[in-house]
């Protein structure tokens, strides 16, 4: 639950008069913070966070074996010591992709949640400031875009850009993905500039983009960084979905939805070949999903005090 | 000499679905250099839209229908209503400044004090990057904020209320502006408080001669800080003149009624409070003749039908009424006499009609 800030006095006029003290700056992001540890699950969600980011780094310098070399051990061998979730169908050890996988899925999530991000928040500002056939333009535009199933858009994607690079994959979960975040900025845009400090910064002269960017941006963050954090996890998992049907990174990409679906033609056989990379798949959703909740609480301005 | 702003004229009117709402229905006002000129009127009687008028932010769909807002007296006003959109954008804060009514939202929560006092000069090219930054401390010492050094590196939520507004008005004069319209600045702030704010405007205008627009619904107010008065009723402005004249000698029942309203030390022990019977009007549907006629207790038939122009009352004082003038000769005796009070005493001369806009009128620009 929410702590409420005790450490900071409030000045009124006549302490400030006679002896006063500057005080720490108790900024939004610190009060942020502070709520955000006291959340126990929210903290295991950035441990696995971190953890993954560390195994992440590791994998690009260093993996037990390499990632994509077949015949290692036995075909479908299972945990040993020396391959401690055991081999795949080909012989590889899967200790290794799964590294690999946590650099990919990471890579996917992120680089979506920032593109989509910066689509998004572009479009969902233009929208909520300028209103009128700007606005009724983006609205349409996304609209339409959400009666086409997102699936369909990202086969078209590909399809038609002829490459199944991770970065092309990333572009392509993108441009499905900032719909969400331009319907919240643009709410948040309408909201924030009839707010009377826009109205005083336009007062004395601000610019638009002065408007846009020190003064509607900044007070909108807090709903776009949660909402960004919820989009990591969905641009994982739709990823993985990509791989498990053969759309996403290429083989010998150790991608975990295609580690998945190489395994679970042989689930009765050999359980782990899926299981591991799909525990670490869910493990990885759960950890950013507490992770988007926790920061929503503690910048979720009703719970503010 | 030209006034510093000139106000003829002025309609800004509200499309509505259901009509047209005339928030300001022509008027003419102006405030000379380094003057302080209140306007006051009750809740809906334009009097804020004019100020917003007068900065061009009127909020959708209100829109200035009519009328020319001159601004500068070196001879060469502007026109603020023929403005381009990046002139208009100069002209505010540079040229007029606003400060608002609730100071506790109207500072950017997210950002450091002293960064947004320099945001207000970075808008503007009349000081360098270097010049802004080093005006912030001496600004907010100039508006008395104690500490003024450290406090700006402190958020909005760290100043009280009458600390922020001292703020905003910083903000408002860092790049020094020739008026500044002040749209009811001490409304949300306690009455010591209120105090100290006003005795700052005072000398503020006293040290840089910064002409002052009082937006204010408050006669006390006025009375403490301005030296000319516009009483606006329903988008009209019902009387203008000096403060000592009007509050001596109201003559338009209106402002009669709203000074008699008003507790008094002075006051006759026991002597009743004076109410205004009725609400002010619903302007979308305005009643015909005189806007104040259904609160008057001095209306004759002439008010219902009619609408009287502004007419000079006395010396500088004007005031729409047709009660006030010599012509308005049908009046309805037990009318007057039913409402129990006297009727406000006219000037001792003869009040002259006198038609505005009328180019002999003092501070008049000459077209």
């Amino acid at each position: 639950m929410a702590t409420a800030p005790s450490d900071y006095v409030f000045q009124d006029e006549f302490t400030a008069d006679s002896t006063y003290e500057t005080g720490e700056a108790v900024s939004l992001w610190k009060d942020a913070w502070r709520r955000l540890t006291s959340n126990y699950f929210a903290l295991f969600g950035l441990a696995v966070i971190v953890l993954l980011l560390l195994v992440a780094i590791v994998s690009q310098f260093w993996t037990p074996y390499p990632t994509w070399k077949q015949g290692i051990g036995p075909t479908y061998g299972g945990p040993s010591a020396a391959h401690p979730f055991g081999l795949d169908q080909v012989g590889r050890d899967i200790l290794s992709r799964l590294m690999g996988g946590a650099a990919i899925a990471l890579a996917v999530g992120l680089g979506t949640a920032l593109l989509s991000s910066i689509i998004g928040i572009a479009l969902g500002l233009l929208a909520g400031f300028y209103r009128g056939w700007v606005d009724t333009v983006i609205s349409l535009l996304i609209n339409v875009w959400y009666g086409i199933p997102d699936l369909l858009v990202v086969m078209l994607f590909v399809v038609i850009i002829n490459s199944r690079e991770l970065k092309w994959i990333i572009v392509a979960i993108s441009i499905t993905a900032w719909l969400n975040m331009a319907r919240l900025v643009r709410g948040q845009t309408l909201a924030l500039r009839e707010r009377e400090f826009v109205e005083a910064a336009r007062s004395i002269g601000t610019r638009d983009v002065g408007l846009l960017t020190r003064h509607i941006l900044p007070n909108a963050l807090g709903p776009i960084i949660v909402q960004a954090t919820y989009l990591i996890p969905a641009a994982i998992l739709f990823e993985a979905f990509l791989s498990f049907l053969g759309l996403g990174a290429p083989p010998p990409e150790p991608s975990w939805g295609a580690m998945c679906a190489e395994g679970y033609k042989s689930l009765q056989l050999a359980a782990h070949v899926t299981l591991v990379p799909a525990f670490a798949l869910a493990i990885t959703l759960i950890a950013l999903n507490a992770f988007g909740d926790g920061l929503r609480d503690a910048l979720d301005p009703r719970m503010r005090r | 000499m030209a006034p510093l702003l000139q106000v003829e004229d002025l309609k800004t009117y509200f499309h509505l679905r259901d009509g047209v709402v005339k928030a300001v229905d022509g008027i003419t006002f102006h405030v000379d250099k380094g003057e302080t000129v209140g306007i006051v009127g009750e809740s809906g009687s334009g009097k804020s839209i004019t100020s917003l008028s007068i900065m061009r932010l009127v909020p959708e769909p209100g829109r200035i229908v009519h009328g020319r807002i001159l601004f500068g007296a070196d001879g060469q006003p502007k026109d603020v209503v023929k403005m381009t959109d990046e002139e208009i954008r100069d002209f505010r804060g540079s040229d007029v400044s606003m400060i608002f009514q609730d100071p506790m939202t109207s500072l950017n929560p997210v950002l450091k004090v002293g960064f947004q006092v320099r945001e207000a000069m970075s808008a503007h090219d009349r000081f360098s990057d270097e010049q802004s930054k080093a005006r912030v401390v001496p600004l907010l010492k100039k508006v008395r904020i104690p500490g003024a050094a450290d406090r700006t590196k402190a958020y909005p939520h760290q100043f009280s209320g009458g600390m922020r507004q001292r703020v905003m008005i910083a903000m408002g004069l860092s790049n020094e502006p020739s008026l500044l319209i002040a749209d009811e600045p001490t409304t949300a702030l306690d009455v010591t408080v209120q105090a100290q704010i006003l005795e700052l405007l005072r000398d503020l205008n006293r040290e840089m001669g910064t002409a002052i627009i009082l937006i204010t619904h408050n006669l006390a107010v006025v009375a403490s800080l301005c030296t000319r008065v516009v009483v606006m009723y329903a988008g009209r402005i019902v009387e203008e003149g000096y403060t000592r004249d009007i509050f001596k000698n109201p003559q338009h029942p209106y402002t009669w009624s709203l000074l008699r309203s008003m507790p008094r030390l002075d006051a006759a022990r026991h002597s009743k409070l004076l109410t205004i019977s009725g609400l002010p009007p619903d302007m979308s549907n305005p009643p015909p003749g005189c806007k104040f006629h259904p609160r008057c207790r001095f209306r004759v038939d002439r008010c219902l039908e009619e609408e009287p122009p502004l007419g000079e009352v006395g010396p500088n004082q004007y005031a729409r009424c047709w009660v006030l003038m010599q012509n308005a000769l049908v009046t309805q005796p037990e009318k007057a006499a039913a409402a129990e009070v006297p009727i406000p005493p006219l000037s001792a001369e003869p009040a002259q009609i006198d038609q505005r806009p009328d180019p002999d009128r003092p501070g008049a620009v000459k077209a």
